[in-house]
């Protein structure tokens, strides 16, 4: 029986004449059958089309109709406007996104805001995380399992929840507009120590009995053993905490109140209410230019990272 | 159950474990397990945020269940959640069957699709709120004007709010399905579609039993996912539909959802304990939601 099929298939596939034709047809079906979706990525294009134009249009050219598809005088004027004054309202010329804000460094304070928060919180959760992780998993104490379900029980939560219980305790702190109301309450991540438990359930538990054997204490073993073992997990994670606190936008929304401590999000949001008409249209997205480049770099650098990782936690989850 | 080990022994053998522990369990206890206490309790109180907290047993509840806000905000929410999910999930799906291969067509069709996914969230609302301008001078009514329509008020029409949410979410979220459905697909054996094809299957019939079958999995955490992340939609209400700084929902409260409405009562109009029972009512579902979801898992693996 195992042998027998081998004679049936090769006829079958080297009939002489329908196979070339056909397989060239079915090329030909197997594009038309993905035009919808060829025209699908148009629609893909056209938002960030116009709005990478935009940031490129003077405001004179925002506010016409019908808008151009090229920008006719382009310029940068949108990020700074050097003939733009406080002093004089000159028609034809407004802020750009670098000019707006009334705090240090203008549009950098909220990009450096953005970028140390979320590097604070990246790294130090994957630090917690892993530490808790290579107890839970490596560890033979009391209560390991108990803690262990808590905390997956616990990523049933939707976070919202916990909003108005925790802007309160950040307030009874005197935490509200600070980074340690950004940065202390999202250290624990209870999917990331989830995720970490199961990849080290899957590592050897002899590479870390060799080490205890030759007297390295726990704390050497996490970091010069489980961490560097760890590497792949902590990158597929660092993505996501990263996307996910780059973009964060409810939470600073309820703790920040100075204009100095908004990250990105928030600073463009207040953009957004502040400014209605065409023509501040090409500095706010001179603002969500800025604030997508990082992320989109990121991506297209560690691509392969990205789409792993999402796969990883799609098909174990 | 005594333990041979004795205390002192114990204690420095585990000392080191549960101070590795600490950090965790402390900042998991301090911001997550005590605030989702405390608000069940405070959803069974009156509570301003300024004066103390007030009992008030299941009035909030009650109320919520003849806020006619609320069940607006319920009933816009389930709308948008079917049609975001339906629709994401099918385009994910059919994105994945048609750029699934490693050529570089496929690859930068995948990127495309997958841009919005790493583009700032605020940013992506921002644009979109840009394209639907009413006016002209939009790219939305741009196209409107080329057919020969007349603008549109994209933002103002009521009967529009949902139907341009679901279009923002699918936009957004069809990327990330599809790269799940991509990883999905290459686990699937090449042997079955060959064996298949030698029994004279036809495409059609090898996607019905062989693909859609082993796609099981990745089908359910899509959806689930999906249902879970669409429930909690807060940015594309609150930065393209809210109008001015304290309406929040959109024309008529077109597209007044549940985070939506918890931001609102809680942080607007300063009613802590009421949107503590948003909140929890919010919970019951997602943790409803995840049940099936470990339900469908398990029942999947017994297969």
């Amino acid at each position: 029986m195992a042998v027998a099929p081998m004679d049936t298939i090769a006829p079958v596939q080297q009939s002489p004449h329908g196979t070339a034709t056909g397989s060239r047809r079915s090329k030909i079906n197997a594009h038309l059958l993905r035009l919808p979706f060829y025209l699908l990525a148009l629609t893909m294009i056209a938002p960030f089309y116009w709005l990478l134009i935009t940031v490129f249009k003077p405001p004179r050219e925002l506010a016409r109709t019908p808008p151009s598809f090229v920008p006719e005088s382009p310029t940068f004027a949108n990020f700074y406007d050097p003939e733009w004054s406080p002093a004089a309202i000159n028609p034809g010329h407004l802020q750009g996104i670098f000019q707006r804000y009334q705090v240090d460094l203008g549009f950098w304070r909220f990009m450096l805001n953005s970028i140390f928060i979320t590097t604070a919180i990246t790294v130090g959760s994957l630090l917690i995380c892993s530490l808790a992780a290579y107890v839970i998993a490596k560890h033979d104490i009391k209560g390991r399992r108990t803690i262990f379900l808590l905390i997956i029980a616990s990523m049933m939560v939707p976070w919202q929840t916990t909003l108005i219980p925790n802007y309160v305790i950040m307030r009874n702190l005197g935490w509200l507009d600070s980074y340690a109301a950004y940065i202390v309450p999202a250290l624990a991540k209870a999917f990331v120590l989830f995720f970490l438990v199961q990849f080290l359930q899957s590592i050897p538990n002899e590479l870390i009995q060799a080490a205890r054997v030759d007297g390295a204490g726990e704390w050497r073993i996490w970091w010069r053993i489980v961490l560097p073992l760890l590497r792949p997990a902590l990158a597929a994670m660092s993505i996501f905490i990263v996307l996910a606190e780059w973009n964060n936008f409810l939470w600073p929304l309820i703790i920040v109140q100075s204009d100095e401590m908004a990250n990105i999000p928030v600073a463009l949001a207040r953009l957004n209410s502040y400014f209605g008409g065409p023509d501040h249209q090409g500095a706010i997205m001179a603002g969500g230019l800025l604030a997508s480049v990082p992320t989109i770099v990121f991506f297209l650098i560690f691509q392969k990272y990205f789409t792993k990782g999402i796969a990883l936690s799609g098909i174990k989850g | 159950m005594a333990s041979p080990i004795p205390l002192r022994g114990r204690l420095r053998r585990y000392g080191t474990s549960y101070a590795m522990l600490l950090p965790f369990l402390a900042l998991f206890a301090g911001f997550l397990l005590w605030p989702l206490a405390n608000s069940l309790y405070l959803s069974f109180t009156k509570f301003d945020g300024v004066n103390p907290a007030v009992f008030n047993g299941v009035d909030n509840f009650v109320q919520l269940a003849s806020d006619t806000r609320f069940r607006h905000a319920l009933g816009n929410t389930a709308l948008y959640v079917v049609g975001s999910v339906v629709l994401g999930t099918l385009l994910s799906l059919g994105l994945a069957l048609a750029f699934n291969g490693s050529s570089w067509p496929h690859r930068i069709m995948r990127t495309l699709f997958f841009l919005p996914s790493v583009t700032s969230s605020i940013a992506l609302m921002l644009m979109w709120k840009w394209v639907l301008y009413p006016s002209d001078v939009g790219l939305a009514n741009t196209i409107v004007d080329w057919l020969g329509g007349q603008a549109v008020a994209w933002l103002a029409t009521p009967g529009l709010t949902i139907p341009i949410l679901v279009l923002m979410s699918v936009w957004g979220g069809m990327g990330y399905g599809m790269v799940l459905y991509v990883a999905g697909l290459g686990s699937i054996p090449e042997e079955y579609y060959e064996a298949a094809k030698i029994d004279g299957a036809s495409a059609w019939r090898q996607f019905r039993h062989i693909t859609l079958p082993l796609l099981r999995p990745v089908t359910t955490y899509v959806v689930v996912t999906g249902l879970i992340g669409a429930f909690q939609v807060f940015e594309a209400v609150y930065i393209v539909f809210s109008q001015g700084a304290n309406t929040i929902g959109g024309v008529l409260d077109s597209g007044l959802m549940i985070v939506p409405y918890l931001y609102d009562q809680g942080f607007t109009h300063f009613r802590l304990g009421y949107a503590s029972a948003i909140a929890w009512v919010l919970f019951l579902i997602i943790f409803v939601l995840s049940l099936v979801n470990l339900r469908v898992g398990r029942a999947m693996k017994e297969l």
